[in-house]
């Protein structure tokens, strides 16, 4: 399941950002300034999953840039935040065909939220995923939904 | 020859991104509209000419399946070719679309040669003059 969201991963990044991750091992640190932005969706269904990405706000507003195609300066916090949402929105979709999953599983809305250094540090996904984007940290979680 | 073109989604972002691609794409556009719901995109047909709609499935007010069955009722918009724009590909989510008259869908995430190529396989490439053709011209 894991692969499958990081093949989705990757092309929705390569596709819609022209941004190329990299894979981060277990253990292997990177860092990044908060504060951070969570977005996710909750694949509904037998068996109800969350997924979402989160990143610093340097890192979102470069992808809001390179999506929009203007500059970094140009981006405002709610473009960030749909940008953000989009994000996570096709990245579940894409997922979701990519597992070949049924019609009983359904896309919900899409949710953004901020975290503080401090609150990003007390959020532990059950499983993540880790990549290095642009010299700065793009976490991907699944939960229980 | 331009088209006429609609896109209705209920993120402004997102319809920002769409006519980037568009452009992008070489697409030839005509006049532009932009609606965030299917109750939106109705009342911009009241008024307008449109070649063909991009449309979102799920928006608030009237969402993508709403809009179909709203144009696939009227005389004059009945043919406006619709084509869903949409995180979801899968053919039990988009064949009920299908069924209610929509020519197309492009999934998110799409590159500019996708929506170039699936617009004009709809309403075909634009009739440009080659330059034999402007040179057999009088003038």
């Amino acid at each position: 399941m894991l692969a499958k969201l990081k093949a989705a991963t990757f092309e929705v990044l390569e596709t819609m950002f022209y941004l190329f991750p990299e894979s981060l091992e277990e253990g292997e640190i990177l860092r990044s300034r908060g504060p951070f932005l969570r977005s996710s969706v909750v694949i509904a269904g037998p068996q109800s999953i969350r997924i979402g990405l989160q990143v610093p706000e340097s890192l979102a507003r470069k992808m809001a840039a390179n999506f929009l195609g203007i500059t970094e300066a140009e981006i405002s916090q709610p473009e960030m935040e749909d940008i953000l949402k989009e994000t996570s929105n096709m990245l579940a979709g894409s997922f979701l065909s990519k597992l070949e999953a049924s019609a009983a599983f359904k896309l919900q809305t899409p949710l953004v939220q901020w975290l503080s250094v401090e609150e990003q540090k007390k959020k532990e996904p059950e499983k993540n995923l880790r990549f290095e984007v642009e010299e700065e940290v793009l976490e991907l979680f699944v939960e229980k939904g | 020859m331009a088209y006429n073109v609609l896109i209705v989604d209920d993120s402004a972002t997102m319809r920002a991104l769409i006519r980037k691609i568009l452009v992008i794409s070489g697409f030839d556009i005509g006049e532009y509209f932009e609606g965030a719901n299917g109750l939106e995109a109705l009342g911009i047909l009241e008024h307008n000419w449109v070649d063909i709609i991009l449309s979102d499935l799920h928006m608030p007010e009237m969402d993508g399946a709403a809009l179909v069955q709203a144009l696939k009722k009227h005389e004059m918009w009945r043919n406006i070719p619709v084509v869903l724009i949409t995180t979801e590909a899968r053919p039990e989510v988009i064949k009920p679309f299908m069924n209610l008259g929509v020519q197309d869908y492009i999934q998110k995430p799409f590159r500019p040669e996708t929506i170039r190529r699936k617009l004009t396989g709809i309403l075909g490439e634009a009739q440009t003059p080659d330059a034999s053709e402007i040179e057999s011209c009088d003038f």
